[in-house]
């Protein structure tokens, strides 16, 4: 039973947990800025001189995806995938990993996708009302709060663990 | 340094020197000229005034506007000047603007027959479209020999039709033939969908031909109003699109020979705009029959000025009165050159009420030092305040846009004070393409060796800021003469959260901080019920307002963002530097690390100078502004000359 002892190596858990950062916060982000993408394209057909305008609020759930990201490559140079000095981990050490990517994975994933949709929403001030583009960022950046929490979480959890 | 003190101008004139006043205060450009609508429901006012105003005018004048518009941005097709980044207004002396003002039945017409140039090329071009589907339809039937205007000889009927593809030709040739013999079919053209077909037949055998054409679906095509051969039609047609084709190059011709007045009907539409406002203005004004009343605001210090120059030209009564206590009036925000652009920042959330201190300079440094450490990288900083001071260097900017480049330039400077602080410069290129001999050392620590350490930092600068923002709520209670709420309400917290600070710290200060907790948790209890009666009520509100301090915990952690994106934006640097130098050191690497540094980095600094606008934008309106701020001021908008194209040289304006 080989793969059983693959799935508790500690250096898989560890890539597991960064894998796991970059695809859902990533799902996340390319779902939010696709909703703001497809309410951006409404207005921009009646109106082309606010595609700048929509741009900068489609850019805001991105984010999450680059704080999972970040988060991953955090963990890849601590334990040397990148940058060299690879370590091997124990199955404790990878689980402390795993558990690590957790907060910003799932908040990343979440808080994308509800920032997509005030973001979204945003784009009906845009439509009515440009001169008051900086509320609708404001009321999407309120959502971005928790991811950068999560990100926080992450990082300190992340720089944390003893090797 | 606040919001300007604001004196209230009432005004009663001759309506004789109606026209005169209304210039001289446009062209001082400093009164608020507000709606008197009020006074017409006050017993004293309504049964001597009516309202003055004539909406037929403006309506005429902003029909003729958007005419003016219209033609400017039509004719900007021809122009050959590229339109720059910013647009700036054109600066016109007066000799020049009542030169050109001279000319407006020139200018008028050359608008009207612009327009009708436009109609004229949406007529063409119509035509055009009928001609071009013409020959769409007919060149299906281009083998057709037959004239399209016979449709039968003496005793036979030529038809012309279509059928779907589906059924072959051949078969229905056969089935025509064996049905009626008297008959001749001819498969004129194919293409993937239709067949288009000719038949002749006797007259006679017309039942049979209907039935058999009915069986394969067939539909009859009569061109009306057309003879002669498909060919000669859709020769004739093409002449016609050519001989259109012309027209429209020759009225577009004509057209462009307009573009020259281009500057001038710009001129025209500021000027139409200008009177326009004059005539709008007068709904504000209430009149009798021989005087009218008008009724403003201007800045205070103006008033010595204001009343000299209306005395000096014409004889009217005036008087300048201070605003009640509650008394509303707009908001015009001052401050010092250097702090001027966060009033961007200011007005975004919402101009301050009458009640309100205005933030702005207490914001301004704060707002500089948070930017900066969010985006923390020296290099970037300086790529920041290179592009936006070389933008307020070439163009003249006005309004809020020029204050968020000035803004952006102010927060570029910081950027580079922190980025030398934690010590990167593009991230970490530096020493990983020199191989660790060349480093600029951080000044301060690098935040990634040690985060917990910046985190802590984050929360004490947050912690200084709300601080501040509580103060400033300290202040504006004891310019109300409420000492005591002031002492209550905000110095038993700062008390209190400095005493829980302090026990956080560990030691000899945890000792003091123990006692100033207690101290300041006791005063609380004693006094946030303080306005109820009831001493149990009291004692129970009292106790629960120490539940507020979750709302001061969350504030303070709020501050962890700063550490956040701070971090961010250094790993991202690393991350793309590393992705640049994967290839190694060789001349294709190099070219590699080049394009992915140039397009890497520019994308970081897009993003994360956005996070941090953003981010550091929130910080000052919940956590901030929360803490005082109540906003909801109108702004200050003076009767002026406003303008869109140019502005006016002119000696006479304040």
């Amino acid at each position: 039973m080989d793969w059983i002892a693959y799935l508790f190596n500690g250096n898989f858990l560890a890539l597991a947990g960064a894998a796991l950062a970059v695809i859902l916060a990533g799902i996340g982000s390319a779902k939010g800025v696709g909703l703001v993408g497809e309410a951006a394209a409404g207005l921009v057909t009646e109106d082309p001189k606010k595609f700048g305008q929509t741009l900068l609020l489609q850019a805001l759930p991105g984010t999450q995806g680059i704080y999972g990201l970040l988060t991953a490559f955090v963990i890849l140079n601590k334990i040397g995938i990148v940058g060299g000095n690879y370590v091997e981990l124990t199955t404790q050490q990878g689980f402390y990993f795993l558990a690590a990517s957790l907060p910003i994975a799932f908040v990343g994933l979440f808080s994308a996708i509800n920032q997509g949709r005030a973001a979204a929403a945003g784009i009906g001030i845009i439509a009515k009302r440009p001169e008051e583009l900086s509320k609708a960022i404001m009321y999407a950046a309120m959502v971005e709060t928790y991811a950068v929490l999560a990100l926080l979480a992450s990082i300190l959890m992340v720089t944390g663990i003893k090797l | 340094m606040a919001i300007v003190k604001m004196s209230k101008l009432s005004l009663i004139g001759l309506e004789s020197d109606k026209e005169k006043i209304l210039d001289i205060l446009m062209n001082m450009g400093v009164v608020e000229i507000s709606e008197s609508l009020e006074k017409l429901s006050s017993e004293e006012w309504k049964d001597l005034v009516v309202q003055d105003g004539d909406s037929e005018k403006v309506a005429i004048l902003d029909d003729k506007i958007n005419k003016v518009k219209w033609a400017i941005e039509y004719l900007s097709k021809f122009s050959s000047k590229k339109k720059g980044l910013f647009s700036e207004k054109r600066c016109i002396d007066k000799n020049e603007y009542n030169m050109t003002i001279q000319n407006i039945d020139k200018l008028s017409s050359i608008v009207e027959s612009i327009h009708k140039y436009n109609d004229q090329l949406a007529y063409l071009k119509s035509e055009k479209n009928k001609y071009a589907n013409l020959i769409l339809s007919l060149e299906p039937w281009q083998q057709l020999t037959i004239p399209l205007n016979v449709t039968s000889t003496l005793t036979t009927t030529i038809l012309i039709g279509i059928v779907p593809h589906t059924s072959t030709s051949d078969r229905l040739k056969e089935d025509l033939i064996s049905e009626a013999p008297e008959s001749y079919f001819e498969l004129i053209s194919s293409d993937g969908q239709q067949n288009y077909i000719l038949v002749i037949y006797h007259n006679s055998c017309e039942e049979n031909i209907l039935k058999v054409l009915k069986r394969y679906n067939f539909s009859k095509v009569v061109f009306k109003e057309l003879e002669g051969t498909v060919k000669s039609n859709i020769d004739r047609a093409q002449k016609n699109i050519t001989r259109i084709d012309k027209e429209c190059e020759k009225v577009e011709k004509e057209v462009s020979e307009f573009a020259k007045y281009k500057d001038d009907l710009e001129i025209l539409h500021d000027h139409l705009l200008i009177e326009r406002d004059r005539v709008k203005v007068l709904d504000n004004l209430l009149k009798t029959s021989r005087v009218f009343y008008l009724e403003g605001w201007f800045p205070s210090e103006l008033g010595e000025k204001l009343k000299t120059k209306i005395n000096s030209q014409v004889e009217c009564f005036l008087e300048i009165t201070e605003p009640d206590k509650d008394e509303d009036f707009p908001i015009l925000l001052k401050n010092k050159k250097l702090v001027q652009p966060f009033e961007a920042i200011t007005e975004m959330y919402s101009l301050p009420s009458t009640k309100d201190v205005d933030p702005t300079f207490l914001m301004a440094p704060f707002y500089c030092f948070f930017f900066g450490m969010m985006v923390s990288d020296a290099a970037y900083g300086i790529v920041m305040a290179l592009i936006t001071g070389i933008i307020l260097l070439k163009y003249k900017l006005q309004g809020t846009m020029g204050k968020m480049i000035k803004l952006l330039f102010f927060c570029g400077i910081s950027t580079v004070a922190w980025g030398a602080m934690f010590g990167g410069w593009f991230g970490d290129i530096l020493p990983l393409i020199s191989g660790g001999k060349l480093n600029i050392p951080p000044i301060w620590f690098n935040p990634l060796d040690n985060p917990m350490k910046l985190l802590i930092w984050s929360m004490v600068f947050g912690g200084v800021h709300l601080f501040t923002g509580m103060g400033i709520k300290a202040y504006m209670l004891i310019k109300e003469e409420k000492i005591f709420d002031a002492i209550f309400d905000i110095g038993s917290w700062y008390i209190l959260l400095i005493g829980v600070a302090l026990l956080l710290v560990g030691g000899t200060p945890a000792q003091v901080g123990k006692y100033m907790a207690i101290v300041g948790a006791a005063m609380l209890v004693l006094t946030q019920g303080r306005d109820s009666k009831n001493i149990i009520k009291r004692l129970l509100s009292g106790v629960l307002s120490l539940y507020n301090i979750t709302g001061y915990l969350s504030d303070v952690l709020s501050y962890s963002r700063l550490l956040a994106l701070g971090l961010g934006t250094g790993v991202i640097a690393s991350v793309i530097n590393t992705l640049g130098t994967l290839f190694g050191l060789n001349p294709l690497g190099i070219i590699i690390l080049i394009i992915v540094f140039i397009i890497g980095h520019t994308f970081n600094l897009a993003i994360n100078a956005l996070g941090a606008y953003v981010h550091t934008s929130r910080l000052q309106y919940v956590e901030f502004f929360g803490k005082f701020y109540e906003g909801g001021g109108k702004r200050f908008e003076p009767f002026k000359k406003n303008t869109k194209y140019i502005t006016l040289n002119d000696k006479e304006a304040v």
